[in-house]
């Protein structure tokens, strides 16, 4: 794992869409989305931030919830993206792809278009 | 992996006193936010009284997320070689709520040094200057409309009403002083 210092900020601006994508690919809860996180290497990524994240997802209407009985007795939440969510996503990827360009850009070319 | 019923005891009341934290940041509007920091003392006396409420769904199903969410990562600790408690206490910490708003991270700086320059001493202070002069005030009034309204006799034939009036503007002259001095103790303590 790359470890990073200050990452955690960095990443504030894109954990939605990272979030978002990840909820994209099937239906997920709350702490396994952390978990693909720290697979993925976002080791250390607060757990309250996908906690809070969570919650404003469905604030938003983002998000579909089905609920079923866990094992330790509050119903626990299953999240899908809706169609809201899939345009969010949809977004995300599109400020991703200009974003990234020109880090890129930047980088290989001190911000002189080619 | 399950946990002691005396470790969901505490995940319930931690989660019950955090996740409305994060509810509420995530649901606050830019505008509720500013009216917050306008309204601090109010904002505090109705956190209160919210507590004398029922709780509504939403505040109910963030305190059940928060639970879940906390047992996982409690079970992922203990299965990485913590101990129960030390689980609990590692989650416990990095759930606690962390507003990362530079206006609310000042406001609670503001209050935090609010707290510690309270000085009690000056609260009573304050109190007993009310409650001296309005004594006073009661007293000398209430003498002196005995007194203008022509002494005992008087009183007792109807001449009671001169020690009345006696008494309310003593009471009122009192509070005047109490009030004055409750400014000159607040403007002492701002210096």
């Amino acid at each position: 794992m790359v470890v990073l210092d200050n990452l955690s900020e960095m990443l504030k601006g894109v954990l939605e869409g990272i979030v978002l994508e990840i909820i994209s690919r099937g239906e997920i809860y709350g702490y396994e989305i952390t978990r693909r996180l720290h697979a993925m290497g976002f080791e250390g990524l607060a757990e309250a931030t996908v906690y809070a994240l969570l919650l404003r997802l469905e604030k938003n209407k983002l998000v579909h919830v089905t609920k079923r009985p866990s094992e330790i007795g509050p119903p626990r939440k299953f999240y899908t993206l809706n169609e809201r969510g899939m345009e969010e996503l949809e977004q995300f990827w599109t400020r991703w792809d200009f974003l990234s360009g020109r880090m890129e850009m930047l980088r290989n070319q001190g911000g002189k278009p080619s | 992996m399950s946990l002691s019923r005396e470790t969901m005891d505490k995940i319930r009341k931690f989660a019950k006193e955090q996740s409305r934290y994060y509810l509420e940041d995530a649901e606050m509007t830019y505008m509720e936010k500013m009216r917050r920091k306008s309204a601090q003392t109010r904002d505090r006396i109705m956190k209160k009284l919210a507590k004398f409420k029922n709780r509504s769904e939403t505040a109910l199903e963030a305190q059940n997320d928060m639970i879940l969410y906390m047992s996982d990562y409690m079970n992922d600790l203990i299965a990485q070689g913590y101990s129960e408690q030390e689980a609990f206490e590692r989650a416990r910490q990095d759930l606690q709520f962390r507003s990362d708003s530079d206006k609310s991270a000042d406001l609670k700086e503001r209050f935090t040094e609010y707290y510690e320059n309270f000085d009690p001493a000056a609260s009573e202070a304050i109190g007993l200057f009310y409650a001296g002069f309005l004594f006073f005030g009661v007293a000398i009034g209430g003498l002196a409309g005995l007194i203008a309204g022509g002494g005992k006799d008087a009183f007792l034939s109807g001449g009671w009403i001169d020690t009345l009036v006696g008494v309310l503007v003593g009471g009122v002259i009192g509070l005047g002083f109490g009030m004055i001095s409750n400014a000159v103790v607040a403007l002492k303590n701002r210096q």
